[in-house]
């Protein structure tokens, strides 16, 4: 597959799509030094700061979700390679200026946990008041390692709204917490995207294969088949997370689509059709959704499925307000 | 001695890459060329009044390239070397303290070990080959050429490994059979030193 984009010079792809993005959302959120995104107008001095870092190339995310409700900042990094240390330190002394706490949200991908464990050092020695909560989700990766994929939204809405209204650095990461424990994720691939940077496919998938639990940059995973209706797809994966998640009968469940970036919000819905019945049929409620591109893998065709156990609390925290570039609400 | 490594980096760029794609997404030459850039502007900063300084704040030069986990652990290692260092940089035997004062402060950020197909399989035989020819009173030069030896074969070996970290680490049996982008580029780095030494001596 031969890359066919509207870039510029690679080299300065990050600062570029950094500058567009502050530029369309002036009023959200606004560029800080030369890749950390941060909100227009900062949250009220006493509330807790949520953070997170991550490569680029997943546009919207992650700094997509700076905003009222959400993040406070996003450390951006290279396509598909995590932030350096020292800017993840900048962005939680930045944010914690005021006396305040911050917590850190970093998804299981190997640079983005050893950036975030030398900024945490680094925040520790400085006496700053940080709690990390790490998203792994993936059920297609082995427990105890599973890749962080798409859940991390659900983790900044519920935190997000937790710190908007006050709650304290504990309150704030116990939620995270509940969130990142009840929420499991499996994506399927179907056609490779080509990396910006270097323009090459990130892998190779025969034409008519399909790829059950790939991760979020190509990263093969176990589940290779061939193509399958929208129908037979959702089932294959809703029961993989309905299993690893212990779903059982009369609980409720947010279930949120997230298209890898080709795929057709058509076939998200169809996907979800099926979904809906799948549930109705098991009596498990279906409380909530969210259908679009969240993290996205440039071009590439395919979605991942979240589902997340929600309690009184987390569903509220979900309703809350939240004014945010790719995530909103009244 | 930096800028010799960075040279052989930039070239072999391409080759860092295509090992990249067997287990990752196809980067690490550009990224370690954005490391190496890095490394060579700090190291050449004439402010720095020992060299314990310029290697840490190289180091964290390092640190704050957007490199993934590349330049997170040569950061690491970099800015742990000058945590020992004393005195000037071509007294084998400081340095061999301050390479292992560096190997240190990264097994305090992972856990990979020489096997598990990283660049831990090039650096830990790399520092322990400069540490016993130090040990021995070698020269300079000649503990950097077993270092180099030694980053070469451990980068080598690693073709016969499945990778146990880094987001390869979920493909099993199909990493097997290419080295790790991550030890070539450490043996390349000390290929590097080595032959910049080699150069100093013969002059």
């Amino acid at each position: 597959m031969r890359m066919k984009k509207f870039i510029n010079d690679p080299k300065h792809l990050v600062p570029e799509l950094l500058e567009g993005f502050a530029l369309a959302f002036p009023d959200k959120v606004r560029l800080n030094g030369t890749s950390t995104i941060v909100r227009a107008t900062p949250k009220a001095s006493g509330k807790v700061r949520l953070v997170t870092l991550g490569g680029s190339g997943h546009e919207p995310g992650l700094s997509g979700f700076v905003g009222r409700g959400m993040l406070d900042a996003s450390v951006a990094g290279e396509i598909f390679a995590a932030p350096g240390a020292v800017k993840c330190i900048e962005a939680i002394r930045n944010a914690c200026t005021g006396g305040e706490s911050a917590l850190l949200i970093v998804l299981n991908h190997a640079g983005d946990v050893l950036a975030a464990n030398i900024a945490m050092q680094a925040a520790e020695r400085e006496g700053l008041n940080v709690k990390m909560v790490l998203t792994q989700e993936d059920i297609s990766s082995p427990e105890g390692d599973r890749r962080g994929l798409v859940g991390c939204v659900g983790v900044y809405k519920v935190a997000g709204a937790a710190a908007e209204k006050g709650a304290p650095l504990d309150a704030c990461f116990e939620v995270a917490q509940r969130m990142e424990r009840n929420m499991r994720t499996l994506a399927v691939a179907m056609r490779t995207a080509t990396h910006p940077a270097t323009g090459q496919p990130i892998f190779e998938l025969g034409d008519d294969e399909i790829e059950i639990g790939m991760g979020q940059h190509g990263e093969a995973g176990t589940g290779r088949m061939k193509l399958k209706t929208a129908d037979e797809t959702a089932d294959i994966m809703l029961e993989k997370l309905l299993a690893d998640l212990k779903v059982t009968e009369g609980e409720g469940l947010l279930v949120l689509l997230n298209g890898a970036g080709a795929t057709t919000l058509m076939e998200l819905y169809l996907i979800f059709r099926r979904v809906a019945q799948v549930l109705q049929a098991r009596k498990i409620k279906l409380v909530r959704s969210a259908i679009g591109e969240f993290i996205t893998t440039q071009e590439q065709a395919g979605f991942q499925m979240m589902i997340a156990r929600m309690d009184k609390e987390l569903i509220e925290l979900w309703d809350a307000p939240a004014d945010t570039p790719s995530f909103a609400r009244l | 001695m930096f800028a010799e490594a960075a040279g052989r980096i930039r070239r072999e760029q391409e080759l860092l890459s295509e090992l990249d794609c067997v287990g990752g997404d196809g980067d690490h030459g550009a990224a370690m060329l954005r490391t190496m850039d890095m490394l060579e502007c700090a190291m050449t900063q004439d402010c720095h009044e020992t060299l314990n300084a310029r290697l840490k704040d190289a180091g964290w030069s390092v640190l704050s390239v957007d490199g993934g986990a590349s330049s997170a652990i040569l950061g690491t290692f970099i800015a742990g070397m000058g945590d020992a260092v004393m005195g000037h940089e071509s007294d084998c035997t400081h340095l061999a303290l301050s390479f292992a004062a560096g190997l240190r402060a990264v097994e305090k950020q992972t856990k990979a070990k020489p096997g598990d197909k990283t660049m831990m399989d090039a650096l830990v035989p790399a520092v322990q080959a400069f540490a016993t020819a130090a040990n021995s009173g070698e020269s300079i030069a000649h503990a950097m050429e077993y270092a180099s030896d030694a980053a070469r074969k451990g980068a080598e070996a690693t073709k016969g490994m499945i990778a146990k970290y880094g987001r390869a680490r979920y493909l099993g049996e199909k990493t097997r059979g290419s080295a790790d982008a991550g030890a070539t580029s450490i043996a390349l780095l000390f290929r590097g030193f080595s032959a910049a030494l080699k150069q100093d001596e013969e002059t």
